[in-house]
């Protein structure tokens, strides 16, 4: 063991380059991968962060009358409570429109469990009883900011003038609008103002729960102890499952990154330690002539190799938590919890292992006879040499043509290891012009009204000749969104109706057609696998108590919900639903700015909302490619450098031979260069059109999964795809001339051979 | 048999044949050698003949296609390769013509590593390179890197390394090979230094003055011994021969 220990510390510190290199690309591997389940865990599920900076209630209970919470407290399994709060509806109102609000009282001094987390401007304040602060979500779909004024009417309709003076945030109920009343804290005194009367409000507690599992029996144990004044009980579980939504794009795109990005790093150390067996096979024959077993010389690869990565695993790990934690502090609420943090490790670390094993093997198996180094295939000279000497090239082209391929597997190697990376970077490449083609293209994802308007202040019947008037606005869709109840399910799905069946609303149909007649309609893929049916079958909803029953006839991108929704005419829909028209949705003329035509709107009395772009939401995603292509040319690098160092040694002595003949030293380098610049080439360019053609099938693919849909994967262009293989073989060629020019310098020792 | 009366190396009928392309090769064919304890056996031959095949199957480097070799008593033709590895820790010493230091180690450390390998603590490992360096006249070089030396100073190194453990036989491919005439005689000399001490020798070269330092030289051509002889009668020898030889061809 000290035999082997000497042994690794020498050849360690020989090398300290390459082997912060690989301690490097693996590190960067673990981080981008850490951080990138970190955004996932985060972004599909913003409820957790929410709940653990709130110290959340995983029940809350209304009740009529307040409980005693010392009895509450006393029951098995609960840690602590919150509240009882009193509770309140009121509405809020606002030039246009008026929206129902709950009221929620609450200390000046925030409480220990269950607390709202302050994302702008203050908290309560004793010292000013008209401040309100607004849940966040809710502030924001009714545009309100600290500052703005909150006038609410109570349900004796008197009206309170009322101030926000902050936005806070809460794990203790979902977002608005799929929760709804929105919420509002006031202090008590502000609250007993707009609702003096105790018997229309409501008592709020939450309880915190030592074990949140046991929250089911928890819940019942409650309601025997409160006995009838239980009105309403919600858990952290209905809270979470409805902040989850619409991340699993994101979710399956940073898989797709992360897993081959492993894969890539794992080619890389493979390549890295094979190259490096070779470069030492002289050693390692030394090493069994003097006594080291096969057994002995395999184990010291594997921990010398074995360490680096693992080195790099554990710097990936801090580097990851440390982005987390501190770059990205915005973004991220919570660092990673242990389960992924632990599988990421330990995944990468046995990858590396893997990486490391198979040539560690390989190099057990040397044979000790030290005299004879191996030495490379005195190959003759390749088809492709022999072409490139006929139509005359300058013979350190056809030097290195020759060069480039005597050893055929680590050229392969460096092929495919250059390949890799680059075949990543292009599907990286191609998510990003998909992203823009969302942002370029909306009518592509679903999203052909760019506007969306209400009756305001102005008379229903009115919105779609005022919508019409506008000169940007080239038609205007009646529209009405419901939720439905679909059999087999537990819960609701969205029905939109929206254009008529003469006139349908530009969805972007993908499969089959577009709905032409009453009781006809397109799905995304998302509904389409919920409800396991094709197209061309029926499916029944109930819409507002009436059944319907609806003939899919076609597949949409759908980017909503998952794709899980139903769109069909609104002439399908009962009157009852439909009219008056809840919303139309406009599309607009390409030369009209949606902002102004917005800004338009709102002056002539309407509400108008803008939907969000899925590249909006996708967003990070961009900030993962650019990080996963750094990293990809680190590895890419790694396996750059590991093909120099073997194409040195193999012609160490071919070197010699060459200037004897009479090379210059500048044609010396132009033959090392060659040979290594053919095999980049050739990598870089298989690898380019892989990615670019495997990128739309790969996203269409990921579409699907989400529930969106296939149809929406792009290819990058050909000028991107141009640049990109461009630079990496201009880097890989400058990266390979240092070495080449001090190697046609170098005088090449005798005893090398 | 016993060590005490058994020779250090016997070969019974070894035969070696490589395949070229499917094509067998023949390169040591039915050579019966008998070395005994304290030899300083020198085997000579053209290119080709087959020499270094023949030293390299005495320390288990390379496979024997057939025969069999005893080492000490004990056969070793069958062994694994790890149980040969395991021998060679112990009992044998190898001196390559590249001298073959491993080039990312320290003097000291490829002294030491035959050592350590061995079984020896760091201490001791230490204390043993010390003494062999000092023999060598190398004390000074011991953190030196083995490309900061002279080819005689490597080759020196190699020597101070395949004797760390002090092994029953000393293997030596074409030491000289690569090393001009002063630094021949350098390591000749200690050559013949440890063969005075008692050391069993086997030194594969193709220089007759090198052979000359020999008790016995052998001859193969094409793979078989043509040619046995004893130079001088080893019990009669004096300690200074080897050195007279030297300096007389020198």
């Amino acid at each position: 063991m000290r035999a082997i220990a000497r042994w690794v510390r020498a050849d360690l510190r020989a090398r300290r380059g390459q082997a912060a290199l690989t301690v490097l690309a693996v590190a960067g591997i673990v981080a981008a991968l850490i951080t990138a389940a970190t955004l996932l865990e985060d972004g599909t599920n913003p409820w957790r962060g929410l709940f653990t900076r709130g110290n959340g209630a995983h029940v809350w209970i209304h009740t009529v009358d307040p409980p005693d919470p010392a009895a509450l407290r006393r029951l098995d399994g609960v840690a602590d409570v919150a509240g009882p709060y009193r509770s309140a509806p009121a509405t809020l109102v606002q030039p246009g429109k008026k929206t129902p609000i709950t009221l929620r009282e609450m200390p000046a001094a925030l409480p220990r469990v269950g607390r709202p987390v302050v994302a702008e401007g203050r908290w309560l304040d004793p010292r000013d009883p008209e401040g309100v602060v607004v849940e966040r979500s809710f502030a924001k779909a009714t545009g309100l900011r600290p500052g703005s004024a909150f006038t609410v009417t109570g349900l004796d309709g008197a009206t309170h003038n009322l101030v926000v003076v902050g936005l806070a945030e809460s794990g203790d109920q979902g977002f608005y609008p799929e929760w709804k009343p929105g919420l509002a804290w006031t202090l008590r005194e502000t609250l007993h103002t707009v609702e003096p009367k105790s018997g229309r409000t409501e008592s709020v507690t939450g309880l915190r729960l030592a074990d949140p599992e046991l929250t089911d029996l928890i819940v019942q144990r409650t309601v025997t102890t409160l006995g009838g004044q239980v009105q309403r009980i919600s858990t952290w579980r209905e809270v979470r499952a409805s902040m989850e939504l619409d991340n699993r794009l994101l979710g399956v795109l940073l898989a797709l990154f992360g897993t081959v990005g492993l894969i890539a790093a794992a080619l890389a150390i493979a390549n890295a330690v094979g190259g490096r067996v070779l470069v030492q096979l002289r050693d390692i024959a030394t090493l069994k002539s003097l006594g080291f077993t096969r057994g002995q010389v395999t184990l010291a690869l594997l921990i010398e190799h074995g360490a680096l990565g693992l080195a790099g695993v554990v710097l990936g790990v801090a580097a990851g938590w440390a982005i987390t934690v501190y770059a990205m502090q915005d973004l991220v609420v919570v660092p990673l919890s242990l389960g992924p943090l632990a599988a990421i490790a330990s995944g990468t670390a046995l990858t590396v292992l893997v990486a490391v094993g198979l040539p560690a093997w390989r190099g057990g198996r040397t044979p000790p006879i030290p005299a004879a180094p191996a030495a490379p295939p005195r190959g003759r000279l390749s088809r492709l040499a022999r072409l490139a000497l006929l139509v005359r090239l300058p013979p350190a082209l056809v030097l290195g043509a020759r060069d480039a391929f005597t050893r055929r597997l680590p050229a392969a190697l460096t092929t495919f290891g250059l390949a890799v990376p680059m075949m990543m970077i292009s599907i990286g490449l191609g998510c990003w012009a998909t992203l823009d083609d969302f942002r370029e293209h909306p009518e592509r994802v679903g999203q052909a009204g760019r506007l969306t308007v209400r009756a305001g202040s102005v008379p229903a019947a009115d919105v779609e000749k005022i919508a019409l008037a506008d000169p940007g606005v080239k038609a205007a869709y009646p529209g009405a969104e419901v939720d439905t109840l679909v059999p087999g399910q537990t819960r609701t799905v969205r029905a939109r109706a929206l254009g008529t069946s003469a006139d349908p609303y530009p969805f972007h149909v993908v499969e089959g057609r577009m709905f032409r007649e009453r009781g006809e309609a397109v799905a995304g893929q998302g509904l389409l696998d919920l409800m396991d049916v094709e197209i061309g079958d029926r499916v029944r909803v109930t819409i507002g108590g009436t059944p319907l029953i609806l003939l899919i006839v076609g597949r949409v991108i759908e980017p909503e919900q998952d794709g899980e929704v139903l769109s069909f005419g609104i002439d399908s829909l009962n009157a009852k639903d439909a009219v008056p028209v809840p919303f139309y949705s406009l599309v607009l003329h390409d030369d009209a700015d949606p902002a102004e035509v917005r800004a338009r709107l709102q002056a002539a009395g309407l509400e108008v909302s803008q939907p969000v772009n899925p590249a909006d939401r996708l967003a990070i995603i961009r900030v993962i490619i650019v990080a996963l292509t750094v990293v990809l040319a680190l590895i890419g690098l790694a396996n750059l450098l590991t093909a120099n160092a073997l194409g040195l040694r193999d012609h160490a002595v071919d070197l010699a031979v060459l200037k004897a003949m009479g090379l210059t030293p500048r044609q010396v380098t132009a033959t090392l260069v060659t040979a290594t610049g053919l095999l980049v080439t050739l990598g870089v360019l298989i690898g380019t059109a892989v990615g670019a053609s495997l990128s739309a099938w790969l996203i269409d693919l990921q579409g699907a999964a989400s529930g969106v849909g296939s149809g929406i994967g792009r290819t990058p262009s050909l000028t991107t795809l141009a640049i990109a293989a461009l630079t990496a073989i201009g880097a890989a060629l400058l990266v390979a001339l240092i070495p080449a020019r001090r190697a046609a310098r170098f005088h090449i020792p005798h005893a090398v051979r | 048999m016993t060590s005490a009366t058994a020779p250090v190396v016997r070969t019974v009928n070894l035969v070696k044949i490589y395949q070229n392309g499917g094509v067998p090769v023949p390169a040591v064919r039915g050579v019966d050698l008998t070395v005994e304890e304290g030899e300083f056996v020198a085997i000579m031959g053209p290119s080709g003949s087959g020499k270094s095949t023949l030293i390299h199957m005495l320390g288990g480097l390379d496979t024997r296609t057939g025969g069999e070799i005893w080492l000490d008593g004990m056969r070793v033709d069958t062994l694994s390769e790890s149980a040969w590895a395991v021998l060679r820790r112990k009992k044998i010493g190898f001196v390559f013509q590249f001298f073959n230091l491993v080039a990312n180690m320290t003097v000291a450390d490829n002294v030491e590593l035959p050592a350590l390998l061995a079984g020896a603590s760091a201490r001791e490992a230490r204390r043993r390179r010390e003494e062999l360096l000092d023999a060598l006249g190398l004390t000074g070089r011991a953190d030196a890197a083995p490309a900061q030396l002279s080819g005689g100073e490597q080759q020196r190194v190699a020597l101070a390394r395949a004797l760390a453990n002090q092994p029953r036989l000393l293997l030596a491919d074409e030491p000289t090979g690569n090393l001009d005439s002063r630094n021949t005689n350098d390591v000749l000399r200690l050559l013949g230094q440890v063969h005075a001490k008692g050391q069993t020798i086997v030194l594969v070269t193709h220089d007759a003055r090198v052979a000359c330092m020999a008790d016995r030289v052998i001859n193969l051509l094409d793979g078989q011994i043509v040619d046995d002889a004893d130079i001088t009668p080893r019990r009669s020898r004096s300690r200074g021969t080897a050195w007279d030889v030297i300096e007389l061809h020198g």
